[in-house]
């Protein structure tokens, strides 16, 4: 993976980039830019990444690619997330995933990267996916931790021209375990990414998406929930960064908390003054389902470009008491009614998860979790 | 011997402090069909929701009871079970719930149970087939982007699913076409044909008589002003539609 020299550089960086998240305050107690890394005594057993891609893809270990896709690798590397959770997994991680679709191959079944923590000692992994120009995948991101452990899961998608990738992640591991992900992707000239993602609820999970459009015509979508319940937190970043002018990007959020269930998002959309003619929306959903519940939502539009068009729509707020009404006066339960109007808030977000299963999945979880 | 009927006596009710319902008496019998009329803010849509349970208007004294059993007591899901639906004037939109997923719960809620999940789906088909509802509206978000006349079909159908004892119709034939009037009709005919609807009795709260000439009432009842100051037979509906409120004002004032 990376050499001694790389991993103390990493290391550095990580402490002293900031996580440009809010300081703590009097819901959310955590203090991300203070995270103590003493702790964490990695060793080749505390991960496992498995990969499993239908014909016509490369996927390999990380390992594997060093050796024998090293300049695909490194290119995919200059352009990868600079975020402070980037930085941890780069001076930990001692395994990975490498995806590569060559230009032109449509590759309709998902390709599924598996990563596991295995013990308490912490976990890292790093993801290198590379569609080639003109090619088309779907990529599912999947973690599994055993109670106690941390993950730390940073992947990066490079997207050539014309190509098109939907990569979704969900993040469901025992209550005491902490994941801190982040994911990137770079789409070039009209080609698409759709990210999808879900958090539903760790000790901690700390998630940080980016997707960076850089060529005219690239379009960038962005969908995704959270549900803190109990003592959980999740505290989710998402940037979508127009670097060019003619991109275009939707982002779409929906969360929700019950128990004493703690959220933070910062939605940061960037037009910089290049980027003239691009679009972006932004939307924002929470539904707070408990009085020990928080969620704190800002939005972050830094648009230096003029001649663009940016929309911005935000509600957080309790279940609508009319909507309630309306349902019991057919005879369904409160507590019966609730759970599905919570269910239904989230729907939107569901449908855009690639695959039956995930989406069934999703659904259950957040039904138990409504309980 | 418990007394069939929707029985509403001396009926007060309150939103947000202020007065609306000054002493409401009204019944309505089994498998008989009462319309309400009156004009713009005189309380009927108050009166609807207060019988079916809306936190926010508050019986301040009355009673009323559902076939015997005393209904104000009860939340709003507990009167339904008990065999009261509303048809509302400005139903909610709830994105994400599916209709067909919301039939069903609340066929399960009212009557738990008692149509397998193959025979409630051949009954929703049967009951949307008579409403002239396509079956792409079962996988639509309730309420959500609905039109106005399409919120309104879903409501008679809703009434049609669940087989009230007792059914109030708030303006529901307000803002529909011609068709979708008659549909209303239908839906009534279609649920007093049935052996679990036969017995339903009805409280249509319309302005215009036209939706009576697809349902003859057996009674109307005037309501001014928070007080219902005259009862009638169908011919009432026409004296208003040629006179207005004003001559009936007149008329009750003259009497005092
Ligand atoms: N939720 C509410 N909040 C405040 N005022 C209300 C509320 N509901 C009813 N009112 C008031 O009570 C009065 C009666 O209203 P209601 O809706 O019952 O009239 P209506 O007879 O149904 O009128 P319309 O024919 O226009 O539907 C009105 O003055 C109205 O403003
Ligand atoms: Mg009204």
């Amino acid at each position: 993976m990376h050499n001694e020299t790389e991993r103390r550089a990493a290391l550095d960086a990580f402490v002293a980039t900031p996580s440009g998240r809010g300081r703590p305050n009097r819901y959310w107690k955590l203090d991300l830019d203070a995270l103590d890394v003493s702790a964490f005594t990695p060793n080749a057993a505390s991960t496992t990444v498995t990969i499993s891609a239908p014909n016509g893809v490369t996927a390999c270990s990380l390992e594997e690619a060093l050796d024998s896709f090293a300049d695909i690798v490194a290119r995919a590397q200059e352009h990868r997330g600079n975020g402070k959770f980037a930085h941890l997994t780069r001076a930990f991680a001692q395994t990975g995933a490498f995806v590569h679709v060559p230009a032109g191959r449509i590759i309709d079944e998902p390709i599924h990267i598996h990563t596991r923590a295995n013990d308490a000692d912490g976990a890292f992994a790093l993801t290198i996916i590379v569609i080639e120009a003109g090619a088309s995948a779907t990529v599912i991101e999947e973690f599994e931790a055993v109670p106690g452990a941390t993950l730390v899961y940073d992947s990066h998608a490079e997207v050539g021209e014309s190509a098109r990738l939907t990569a979704s992640a969900i993040a469901h591991v025992p209550a005491d375990a902490r994941v801190y992900v982040t994911r990137s992707a770079r789409p070039q000239r009209d080609a698409h990414v759709a990210f999808s993602h879900a958090d539903l609820g760790a000790a901690l999970a700390v998630a940080e998406i980016d997707i960076t459009l850089d060529g005219p015509g690239a379009n960038g979508e962005l969908d995704a929930l959270f549900f803190p319940s109990a003592k959980q937190h999740v505290d989710l970043l998402t940037r979508v960064d127009h670097r060019v002018g003619h991109t275009t990007s939707r982002t779409a959020i929906k969360s929700a908390a019950n128990g004493s269930g703690q959220g933070r998002y910062l939605g940061i959309i960037r037009i910089i003054a290049d980027a003239q003619g691009s679009d972006a929306s932004l939307r924002d959903d929470a539904l707070l389902l408990s009085r020990g519940a928080h969620i704190d939502s800002v939005p972050a539009l830094e648009i230096a470009a003029n001649d663009v068009k940016a929309f911005h729509g935000a509600t957080i707020g309790a279940i609508d008491e009319e909507q309630l009404f309306y349902m019991a006066s057919r005879g369904v339960p409160r507590d019966q009614a609730e759970k599905m109007i919570a269910l239904g808030f989230f729907e939107p977000v569901i449908e855009k998860f690639p695959t039956d299963s995930l989406r069934k999945q999703l659904r259950e979880a957040l039904e138990a979790k409504l309980a | 011997m418990p007394q069939t009927g929707l029985h509403i006596h001396d009926l007060h009710v309150s939103v947000e402090g202020i007065e609306i319902l000054k002493g409401i008496d009204l019944s309505v019998e089994a498998g008989r069909v009462h319309a309400l009329m009156g004009p713009n803010g005189s309380g009927k849509s108050t009166l609807a929701n207060a019988l079916a349970g809306h936190p926010h208007y508050t019986v301040t004294s009355g009673t009323a009871t559902l076939d015997g059993e005393d209904i104000l007591t009860m939340p709003p899901d507990k009167r339904a079970k008990a065999g009261l639906f509303l048809s509302f004037q400005y139903p909610a939109a709830i994105p994400g719930v599916k209709v067909a997923n919301f039939l069903h719960a609340a066929r399960q809620a009212v009557r738990p149970g008692d149509l397998s999940p193959s025979k409630f789906r051949a009954m929703l088909f049967e009951k949307m087939d008579t409403l002239d509802m396509d079956a792409a509206f079962l996988g639509r978000y309730l309420n959500d982007g609905f039109s106005g006349g399409e919120k309104k079909r879903l409501e008679m159908l809703q009434m049609a699913v669940l087989a009230p004892r007792y059914a109030i119709l708030d303006e529901t034939d307000s803002g529909l076409d011609v068709d979708a009037l008659r549909s209303v009709g239908q839906a009534v005919h279609a649920l007093r044909a049935t052996e679990e609807g036969k017995n339903c009795g009805f409280l249509i709260i319309t302005h215009y008589p036209r939706i009576l000439a697809h349902i003859t009432p057996d009674v109307v009842h005037v309501l001014i002003d928070g007080r219902i100051v005259m009862t009638g037979g169908a011919d009432l509906a026409h004296r208003i539609e040629r006179e207005g409120y004003d001559t009936i004002r007149d008329e009750v004032a003259s009497r005092a």
